[in-house]
C-alpha cells in the first residue's frame, strides 16, 4: 500500500532525519573538537558556545605601525643598522621593537616593510623616525598593526600560552574587520575568567638573564649590568618545583651548547662563578646596592628575582666542565613566578603587545553558571515559540490531521540543523537559536501555504489535482525562500559579532526546507487526504 | 476545537485612495519621526553599545529591595551607568555603561563591590563604529538583492514597486517605533529588520501571485490569498510575540530584541499588504493594464 516510489519525499525526510541522529547522538561521532576549542556536551555531539558554555572571548588589535613599500637593503648589516637608527628615533624603543623585511622575505606579494611593536610609538613618531632614518615611503602606505609574519608569529605565541597554561579548549585565531585593514587577535577560552586569560596575555612575557658584576676593590669590574642569555638562549625548559633544601622555587633549564661556554666565561669573569660559590645578599629589591656578584631574572623588564651561585655549580664553572652540559636552575621566590617564567620560556615572547588597555577590540566573559541558564533559559524560549505557533495552526485549522504534520514537520528542520550542527562542530550560540525559531516560523509559513493552495476549492480527489496546487504553491515557496535567503546573505558573510550564525542557520533552514522537509509535507498530506491509492 | 476564520473583507466599499491613504499616512508619520530624531540626536535611530561602545555587565546582587540593589550599583562603579534593567526572574540586573571607563576595570569593581559578575560584554567605540557601517551596508545590500529579485520575479512595473514599498515601510516603521519606546539599534535588532526583508514580502508575494498569475476574480483571489496570507503573518506574530515575552522575563536581550521588532514589522506588514499593496494591485489590474 505504501509504496517508496510513490512517497520518496517523505523517505528520505525520514533518511536524513536518522543521519541527524546519529550525528546528533552517536558517541563515534564529535566528540572533543579540538580545531574549535569547544567542548562537546555528553549526552549529544551538540558543541556550545562561549555564550551558552561560558568562557572568555577577546577580540584586540596589536600594537604596532607599519610602512609598507619600503626599499629595504637586502644586506643584513645595512639593515640592522636601519632598524638601530630608526629605534634611536623613538623613544623608549630598542633595536629589537623595530623590524625591516626587504622585498619578498614573507610571501612574494609583500613588499618591504619596517614595523615598530613598540606599543608606546604613535603615528607620528613613526613617520618622523622613518623621515630622521632617510626612509622614503609612502604615506598612504603607514598604517596602525603589525606585518603579516608577526601578527602569525604572535598568534601562534599566544597559542603556545594558552596551551601551557593548561587552559583546556582554549583558541586562538587571527580575523580581519570586513570594512578595513583592521586585524585583530580572536582568543576564546571556555570555562575560563576574565581575568586570567588577561593576565596571561597583557603581557609580552619575555624573559632574560642580567648579570650584575661584583665590587672588587672599591668598583666593578665592569660597571655595567648587561644581558647575558635572552629568551632563545634557553632550551628543555623544566616545570616549576618547589626547592628540597632552601627556601624557595625554581625551574630547571638548559642552555644551547652556541652560548653555553661564552656564558661560563662571564659567570667567572664577573664573579658569579668564584670558588666556593656566591650570594646575592640585596635579593630582588636591594641587589643594586649590595657588594654582591648577582644575576638577575627579568621577566618584562623587571627584575622578578636576584640570586647567587652555590659552590658546586661555581666550581663547575671555573672548571670549564659546566659548557659540557650547561644545565642550571632559574629560582624564583613564590611559585606562581616559577610557572610564569617557565610558560614564558616555553610559549616565548609575543613578538608584539596584544593591546588591551585602549579598548581597541572587544572582550566578553560569561560565568559558566549564566552560560548553562542562557542555554536552559533559550531552549524554553524556543519551546515556548513552537508551542504558539502550533496552538494558532490548531485554532485555524480545526483538525489535527493537518496541523500536527505541520508542527511535526517544522520541528524536523530544526532536527535536521542541529544534526548538522553536531556533524560539523558548530558551536550553538544565542543567535543559533535564534535563527531555529526564526526556521520554524517560515517553515510553518510556507507549510501553511501548501495547505491552504492544496484543500482549497474543494475536495482533493485524485493525485493530478493535488500535484497541480501543490506545484502552484511551490512557486511562491521557492519566491518566499529565495527572498529570504538574498535578505540573511549579507550577514552570513559580513563578520558582524555573533550574528554569522544566526543567517547561516536561517539560510541552511529555509534551503533545507525548500528541498525536503515542504516537499515531504506535501506528501503526507497527500496520503491523508486523497481517496486515490 | 474552536476555529477561526479570516473574516472577508469587502474591498468594494472602499477606493484605492482611500485604502492607499491610511498605510501612507503611517509611513509619512514614521519617517518624520525618523527624521525629526536625526534633526534632535544626529542619528536616525539610537544605537546601543553594539555599535557606541561600551560595556554591559550581567550582575547578581544580594540586595533586601530592588531599590536597594539599584542604589549599590550606582555606588559600586566609578562611572556613571547608562541603563540599570532588572531581570526579576533571575535576581539579576544587566547594568550598561557608555565607552569611557574600561570593561575590565569595571568588572573588577563589580568584584569589589561584592557582586557576582555573570557576565560582561565590552565594545570598544572603534570596533562598534565599524559594524555600525557594516550593518547599514547589510541591510542596504539586502533591500536591494530582494527588490532586484522581486522585479525578476513578477517582470511587471506596478505589481514588483507595491512590493518593494510595503517592505520598506515593513522596515522604516519598526525603526520609528524603536525610538518612540526606546528600544536601542543592537545587532539583534540589525538582524530582526534583515529578517524583516526577507519574512514580509511573503504574504506580498503571495497575494501577487494569486491575483497576478491564477484565474479567478480579482476579489475572490484576494480573499484567498488573505485566508493564507494572514494565518502566515498571525502565526509569525503569536510565536514572536510569546519569544520576546519569554525572553524579557529570563533576559536574553538579544531574543526579545528580535522578538520585538519582528512583531512590529509583522503587524505593520499586515496593514500594508492588504491595504497598500491591495490598493496598487487593483488599480494595476483595472485601470493599469489598460493604459
Amino acid at each position: 500500500m505504501v509504496s517508496i516510489r510513490e512517497n520518496w519525499r517523505v523517505f528520505l525526510l525520514v533518511v536524513v532525519l536518522l543521519v541527524s541522529a546519529f550525528a546528533l547522538f552517536s558517541p563515534t561521532m564529535g566528540g572533543d573538537d579540538a580545531a574549535t576549542g569547544n567542548q562537546a556536551d555528553q549526552a549529544t555531539n551538540l558543541v556550545y558556545g562561549l555564550q551558552l558554555s561560558g568562557g572568555t572571548r577577546i577580540r584586540a588589535p596589536l600594537d604596532g605601525y607599519v610602512a609598507a613599500g619600503v626599499d629595504v637593503p637586502t644586506d643584513a648589516d645595512e639593515r640592522s643598522q636601519l632598524e638601530a637608527t630608526v629605534a634611536e628615533n623613538l623613544d623608549g624603543t630598542l633595536p629589537r621593537d623595530v623590524e625591516a623585511r626587504p622585498t619578498g622575505t614573507y610571501g612574494t606579494s609583500e613588499q618591504g616593510t619596517i614595523e615598530v611593536t613598540q606599543p608606546n610609538v604613535t603615528r607620528a613618531g613613526f613617520t618622523a623616525a622613518l623621515d630622521a632614518a632617510g626612509v622614503e615611503y609612502d604615506d598612504g602606505e603607514v598604517y596602525q598593526g603589525v606585518s603579516d609574519q608577526t601578527r602569525e608569529e604572535t598568534v601562534e605565541v599566544l597559542r603556545n600560552k594558552v596551551n601551557q597554561a593548561g587552559l583546556s579548549g582554549g583558541s586562538v585565531q587571527s580575523v580581519s574587520s570586513a570594512t578595513s585593514r583592521e586585524y585583530f587577535i580572536l582568543i576564546e577560552v571556555p570555562g575560563e575568567d576574565s581575568s586570567e586569560v588577561i593576565d596571561l596575555i597583557e603581557d609580552r612575557g619575555t624573559v632574560r638573564i642580567d648579570v650584575y658584576p661584583q665590587l672588587r676593590d672599591g668598583e666593578r669590574i665592569d660597571e655595567r649590568r648587561r644581558a647575558v642569555l635572552n629568551q632563545e638562549d634557553f632550551r628543555n625548559i623544566g616545570t616549576a618545583t618547589e626547592a628540597e633544601r632552601s627556601r624557595g622555587y625554581y625551574v630547571p633549564v638548559s642552555i644551547r651548547d652556541s652560548v653555553a661556554p661564552e656564558f661560563e666565561g662571564t659567570m667567572v669573569e664577573t664573579g658569579v662563578a668564584q670558588p666556593g660559590g656566591s650570594t646575592c645578599r640585596g635579593g630582588a629589591d636591594g641587589w643594586r646596592n649590595s657588594s654582591d656578584p648577582c644575576l638577575l631574572l627579568v621577566v618584562d623588564d623587571q627584575v622578578v628575582n636576584a640570586f647567587g651561585m652555590d659552590s658546586d655549580l661555581a666550581a663547575d664553572m671555573q672548571n670549564r666542565q659546566w659548557s659540557q652540559s650547561p644545565r642550571f636552575r632559574l629560582t624564583t621566590t613564590n611559585f606562581s613566578e616559577s610557572q610564569e617564567v617557565a610558560l614564558n620560556l616555553r610559549a616565548g615572547a609575543l613578538p608584539a603587545n596584544v593591546n588591551l588597555s585602549t579598548g581597541a577590540g572587544t572582550s566578553s566573559f560569561i560565568s559558566p553558571g549564566q552560560g548553562e541558564r542562557f542555554k536552559s533559559n533559550s531552549l524554553l524560549t524556543g519551546l515556548f515559540a513552537v508551542f504558539a505557533v502550533s496552538g494558532v495552526v490548531f485554532l485555524r485549522y480545526g483538525s489535527a490531521r493537518v496541523a500536527l504534520p505541520m508542527i511535526v514537520t517544522a520541528l524536523s528542520e530544526v532536527a535536521i540543523l542541529l544534526g548538522f550542527a553536531a556533524a560539523i562542530g558548530y558551536p550553538l550560540d544565542l543567535s543559533v537559536i535564534a535563527g531555529f525559531i526564526a526556521v520554524v516560523g517560515t517553515g510553518v509559513d510556507d507549510l501553511i501555504i501548501i495547505a491552504d493552495e492544496v484543500m482549497s476549492q474543494g475536495e482533493v480527489r485524485s493525485r493530478k489535482v493535488f500535484q497541480s496546487r501543490f506545484r502552484k504553491a511551490f512557486w511562491v515557496i521557492g519566491a518566499a525562500a529565495a527572498t529570504t535567503i538574498i535578505a540573511m546573505s549579507p550577514l552570513a558573510v559580513l563578520s558582524l559579532g555573533d550574528l554569522q550564525g544566526f543567517a547561516i542557520f536561517t539560510i541552511l533552514g529555509v534551503v533545507v526546507g525548500v528541498l525536503l522537509t515542504r516537499p515531504a509535507y506535501g506528501d503526507i498530506l497527500r496520503a491523508l487526504l486523497t481517496d486515490d491509492r | 476545537m474552536v476555529e477561526f476564520d479570516v473574516p472577508e473583507v469587502d474591498y468594494t466599499r472602499y477606493t484605492n485612495r482611500q485604502l492607499a491613504a491610511i498605510p501612507l499616512a503611517v509611513l509619512a508619520v514614521a519617517l518624520l519621526v525618523i527624521a525629526g530624531w536625526t534633526a534632535a540626536t544626529g542619528v536616525p535611530v539610537d544605537r546601543g553599545i553594539d555599535f557606541t561602545g561600551g560595556t554591559e555587565l550581567r550582575v547578581g546582587v544580594d540586595a533586601p529591595s530592588d531599590q536597594a540593589a539599584r542604589e549599590g550599583i550606582r555606588d559600586a562603579f566609578s562611572a556613571e551607568p547608562e541603563s540599570i534593567q532588572s531581570i526579576p526572574a533571575e535576581g539579576t540586573y544587566v547594568v550598561t555603561f557608555q565607552q569611557g571607563v574600561s570593561g575590565v576595570q569595571l568588572e573588577e569593581e563589580a568584584n569589589a563591590a561584592g557582586f557576582d559578575v555573570l557576565s560582561r560584554d565590552s565594545v570598544s567605540a572603534s570596533f562598534g563604529g565599524g559594524s555600525q557601517l557594516t550593518a547599514l551596508g547589510g541591510v542596504a545590500v539586502a533591500f536591494l538583492g530582494m527588490s532586484v529579485l522581486v522585479f525578476l520575479m513578477f517582470r511587471t512595473f506596478v505589481p514588483s514597486v507595491a512590493v518593494v514599498i510595503s517592505a520598506f515601510s515593513d522596515i522604516v516603521v519598526p525603526v520609528a517605533l524603536m525610538n518612540l519606546l526606546g528600544i536601542e539599534l543592537s545587532l539583534g535588532t540589525v538582524a530582526a529588520l534583515l529578517m524583516l526583508i526577507g519574512y514580509s514580502v511573503d504574504s506580498d508575494i503571495l497575494l501577487n501571485n494569486h491575483i497576478l498569475r491564477r484565474s479567478g476574480g480579482f476579489y475572490e483571489s484576494t480573499h484567498r490569498a488573505m485566508r493564507t496570507g494572514v494565518t502566515m503573518t498571525l502565526t509569525s506574530i503569536s510565536a514572536m510575540i510569546v519569544m520576546t515575552i519569554t525572553a524579557s522575563i529570563v533576559g536574553i536581550g538579544l531574543l526579545s530584541a528580535i522578538g520585538t521588532v519582528l512583531v512590529f514589522g509583522l503587524a505593520t506588514d499586515l496593514m500594508n499588504t492588504y491595504m497598500l499593496n491591495l490598493s496598487l494591485l487593483r488599480w494595476y489590474k483595472f485601470e493599469g493594464v489598460k493604459r
